[in-house]
């Protein structure tokens, strides 16, 4: 399955306004639009998951990512940061662009790690981060999916 | 206590269930799936096996906060099923497939308890 097939326009958030990882975090989980009570649990577990190491891949980007009971199948969102943020990323840069994956424990499909790499990919294409600055609303967010990513 | 904040309330055992069924997953990756491993040290620069320890020390710290009830059948269930607290979704325990009564699956509001799939044993979360 291709990464813009994944996203949904609702998904899409190009003007984060968060100043803190925490915060930033918190904001991206409302993205996926779930009860109140599970984006407290998932915002747990994505912290854990930074715990062992940051999601920031450096060049201006992070992925957050985890698996969590709280969703029934496999769910991403996209937020952006206009300023940056601190978000202890292996290049010690500010994160602007911010992928958030998060999985089932059990998938039938075993999507998860399959399109964590492809992002991963995707976001390392030295052209990506310039393009992601450019977009102006989150339709060219998913028209540089379909265009750029595999 | 406001009506929003009653539908964040949930049951402190149940959220530290949660979260170790969360851990338990991310650990159980790690621990098995090669291509885990492989995403996480290469997109990600993280040990795996450093990763794991950390993990399972979170793990055992979380263990011991639970209350020595839910504990004791925490750890009746661990041994013999991969999941520990299972989603039920449109009434279906996902454990083991079978239907719940109504009125537990209803109590999706409150999630003010610690319950369990009468079928199967499994500490329950009331997706949707």
């Amino acid at each position: 399955m291709k990464l813009r097939q994944l996203f949904t326009l609702d998904g899409v958030n190009l003007e984060l306004e968060s100043e803190s990882k925490d915060d930033i975090l918190k904001e991206l989980i409302q993205l996926l639009d779930l009860e109140e009570k599970s984006e407290a649990i998932l915002f747990k577990t994505l912290k854990r998951r930074e715990n062992l190491g940051s999601t920031g891949i450096g060049k201006g980007i992070a992925i957050p990512h985890c698996r969590s009971l709280v969703v029934n199948e496999l769910r991403l969102a996209y937020g952006r940061k206009p300023g940056g943020v601190d978000f202890n990323a292996i290049d010690g840069e500010p994160v602007y662009n911010f992928f958030l994956i998060v999985a089932p424990p059990l998938e039938v499909s075993n999507q998860y790690l399959p399109v964590l790499g492809k992002i991963a990919q995707f976001a390392k294409d030295p052209d990506i981060p310039g393009k992601l600055t450019e977009m102006e609303d989150p339709q060219d967010f998913l028209d540089l999916l379909e265009d750029r990513a595999p | 206590m406001t009506a929003a904040a009653d539908r964040a309330r949930m049951d402190p055992q149940l959220m530290l269930l949660l979260e170790l069924q969360d851990l338990r997953a991310q650990r159980k990756e790690l621990a098995e799936s090669e291509q885990a491993g492989q995403v996480e040290s290469e997109h990600f620069h993280i040990d795996p096996t450093a990763a794991g320890q950390e993990l399972d020390l979170k793990i055992a710290e979380l263990e011991g906060e639970l209350d020595p009830g839910v504990r004791a059948r925490y750890e009746r269930i661990l041994p013999s099923r991969d999941r520990v607290v299972v989603p039920v979704i449109n009434g279906v325990c996902y454990g083991c497939f079978v239907s719940i009564p109504t009125a537990t699956a209803g109590d999706q509001e409150s999630h003010t308890d610690v319950q369990g799939c009468e079928h199967c044993g499994s500490f329950i979360y009331i997706l949707g």
